[in-house]
C-alpha cells in the first residue's frame, strides 16, 4: 500500500491506497472553520494547526484501512505548491516515517496530485485526456497524455476560479469557504437576472478579476435592494464563471484534438459544471478538495527516491 | 554519548541519518525521543517535532519535550538565556517574548544564544557581558535536550513552545 499524506494548505489529509488504485482509507481533517473568522486561510494558523492533526490524521488513515505500517510499501507526500510552512509539516512526518522504516518516498507535486485523483478505482480515467484543473490556487488547462506528466495549455492571468468564488460569496456575506454557499444559494437563483460578463482573452487563458468587479459595483448599485437578489446574484455570478470554464475546456479539447475531457480540484465540486459538462469525466465529489487519496495516487506513476535518498527534500511554494 | 550533531532544521534528518551510521546503529536501536519544542523559529521548530513524529510512529517510541531555553541553560551555567525571536523581539526564560532594550539586566550578566549574539553591542551596552559569537555556550546542544529529557509519552503530546501568537486578526 501507499500511504499518502497532504498539507499543503488547510486540510490536514491522510490516505492508504493500494498499488492497484483502490481506496482503504482516505481521512480528510479540514481547518476551514479555524480560518473562517479570519476570512481566509492564515499561513501560522494553519501551519499549527497541521501539527496538531498529522498525527491523528494518521492513526485514523491506518485505522479505517485497519492496517499497520508493515503494510506501507511507499510513502508519498505533498512537496509543493502551496504554503511552505504547512508542506514542511507533512514532508518532515513523512520523511522520518519513511526514513524510520527504510521505505522509498515519492515527493508529488500538489497539482499532479489533483489530476491522479481521476486514476483511482471504481472508474480510473485514462490518458490521454484534456484536464481543467480548478481550485482554490489555480485554473489551468491541461493535456495530459500519460499518467506521469502533462502540457499546460492555458491558465488564469489573476484570480483562480475557486478564489473568484471565495472573492464572490465573501462580496455575498456568505464567508470562507465560499465555492459551495455560491452554489447552494444559487440554485433558488434566476443565473439570467445580471449579466457578469468574462473577460474573453486570446488563446486558453483565463481571467477572472474582472467578474469580481462586476459583482462589487452589481452589489453597490442595489444599495437596500440586495437582500431579495441575493440568490441571483449568486446564480448569475456562477454562470458567468461557469461559462468561461466550458468555454475553455471545449477549445482545449479541440485544439488538441482529444475526445475526453476531465474536471479536477475543488471547483469541480461545482454542481452548475457538472451539468455544463454533461460528457465531461469529473473526479469523484469526495477527492475535488485536497485530500491525501490524490496524492497516493499520484504516488503510483512517478518513480519513488530509494531509502534514503530524500532527505535532503525541501518543500516549494509555487511551481518554476 | 555515542555521537552530537548540530543541525539546522531543514538538515535535520540527513543529520540523523549520519549520525546513527557514524554510531554504527540503526533508527529501529532508538528507544525514545528527546526533542526541543523551541521557543524559535516557528517553522525549524516544527519541522522537528514533525520528524519527531514521524520517528515514535514508525517506532512506536515515546518522547519527549525540552524547551530551548533550558536546553541552552544547561550548557551554560551561570548565564541567562536569550533566543532570537525575529521582529527586534527576543525569548528569555519564562518563556517570555520582548523587546531587547526591555531585558532588565545586572552588571556583568553573561547572556548566551542567538539572540544574545544578533542584539550583541545593545545588550553590552546595557552592562551585559555576551561570549563571543564562536562560543560553545550559544548553541542548545543536543546533548542537553537528552539529558534534561523527563516524562516521555506519546509524541503527539509534546506540545511547541510558540510564545508568540499568530499575527491574524479575525474578521469579525
Ligand atoms: N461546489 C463548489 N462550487 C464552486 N467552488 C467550490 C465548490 N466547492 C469548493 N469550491 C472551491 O474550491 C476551492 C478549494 O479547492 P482545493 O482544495 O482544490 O483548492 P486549494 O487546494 O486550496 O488550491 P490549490 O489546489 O490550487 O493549491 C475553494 O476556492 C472553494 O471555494
Ligand atoms: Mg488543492
Amino acid at each position: 500500500m501507499i500511504l499518502g499524506i497532504e498539507t499543503s494548505c488547510d486540510e490536514t489529509a491522510a490516505a492508504l491506497v493500494t498499488l492497484d488504485g483502490e481506496i482503504k482509507a482516505n481521512v480528510v481533517s479540514s481547518q476551514a472553520d479555524l480560518h473562517a473568522r479570519y476570512g481566509g486561510v492564515v499561513p501560522e494558523v494553519a501551519s499549527r494547526r497541521h501539527l496538531e492533526l498529522v498525527m491523528p490524521v494518521l492513526r485514523e488513515a491506518l485505522d479505517e484501512a485497519g492496517a499497520t505500517l508493515d503494510e506501507v510499501e511507499r510513502v508519498a507526500v505533498t512537496q509543493g505548491p502551496g504554503l511552505v510552512g504547512a508542506l514542511l509539516v507533512g514532508l518532515s512526518t513523512a520523511k522520518a516515517l519513511a526514513w524510520a522504516r527504510r521505505l522509498p518516498l515519492v515527493p508529488v507535486d500538489h497539482l499532479h496530485g489533483h489530476v491522479a485523483s481521476l486514476y483511482l478505482e471504481p472508474d480510473p480515467v485514462e490518458p490521454p485526456f484534456i484536464c481543467l484543473l480548478a481550485s482554490g490556487g489555480h485554473t489551468l488547462l491541461l493535456d495530459v497524455r500519460a499518467y506521469g506528466g502533462f502540457d499546460v495549455l492555458g491558465t488564469t492571468l489573476d484570480d483562480a476560479a475557486g478564489e473568484a468564488f471565495d472573492k464572490g460569496a465573501r462580496l455575498l456575506g456568505l464567508g470562507y469557504p465560499g465555492g459551495a454557499a455560491i452554489d447552494r444559494l444559487a440554485r433558488g437563483g434566476d443565473a439570467t437576472a445580471f449579466s457578469f460578463p468574462v473577460a474573453r482573452l486570446d488563446g486558453l487563458d483565463f481571467s477572472f478579476s474582472g467578474v469580481k468587479t462586476s459583482l462589487l459595483y452589481a452589489i453597490r448599485d442595489l444599495g437596500d435592494r440586495l437582500e431579495a437578489c441575493r440568490s441571483d446574484l449568486a446564480a448569475s455570478y456562477q454562470r458567468a464563471i461557469v461559462r468561461a470554464l466550458v468555454q475553455g475546456a471545449l477549445a482545449a479539447a479541440e485544439q488538441a484534438g482529444r475526445d475526453t475531457i476531465a474536471v479536477v480540484g475543488g471547483v469541480a465540486a461545482n454542481s452548475e459544471l457538472r451539468a455544463a459538462l454533461p460528457g465531461a469525466r469529473f473526479a469523484p465529489l469526495a477527492l475535488c478538495t485536497d485530500n491525501a487519496a490524490m496524492i497516493a495516487s499520484a504516488g503510483r506513476y512517478s518513480r519513488p527516491l530509494p531509502y534514503p535518498r530524500y532527505l535532503d527534500l525541501d518543500a516549494y511554494a509555487s511551481r518554476v | 554519548m555515542l555521537g552530537e550533531r548540530v543541525s539546522r532544521a531543514s538538515t535535520l534528518l540527513e543529520d540523523v541519518d549520519a549520525l546513527l551510521r557514524r554510531a554504527g546503529a540503526h533508527a529501529n536501536d532508538l528507544e525514545a525521543l528527546a526533542v526541543g519544542v523551541g521557543p524559535g523559529s516557528f517553522t525549524g521548530t516544527r519541522i522537528g517535532l514533525a520528524a519527531a513524529q514521524g520517528l515514535a510512529l514508525a517506532l512506536d517510541i515515546p518522547a519527549a519535550g525540552v524547551s530551548t531555553l533550558d536546553a541552552l541553560a544547561a550548557g551554560a551555567p551561570g548565564a541567562q538565556t536569550v533566543i532570537d525571536a525575529r521582529r527586534r523581539e527576543i525569548f528569555v526564560a519564562g518563556p517570555r517574548v520582548l523587546a531587547p532594550a526591555d531585558l532588565a539586566l545586572e552588571h556583568g550578566t553573561v547572556l548566551v544564544g542567538d539572540g544574545a549574539i544578533r542584539y550583541r553591542e545593545l545588550l553590552e551596552a546595557a552592562g551585559a557581558e555576551v561570549p563571543p559569537d564562536d562560543d560553545e555556550r550559544h548553541l542548545p546542544r543536543a546533548r542537553f535536550h537528552a539529558a534534561l529529557a523527563r516524562n516521555f509519552g506519546p509524541a503527539e503530546l509534546v506540545e511547541p513552545l510558540y510564545v508568540r501568537q499568530p499575527d491574524a486578526r479575525p474578521d469579525k
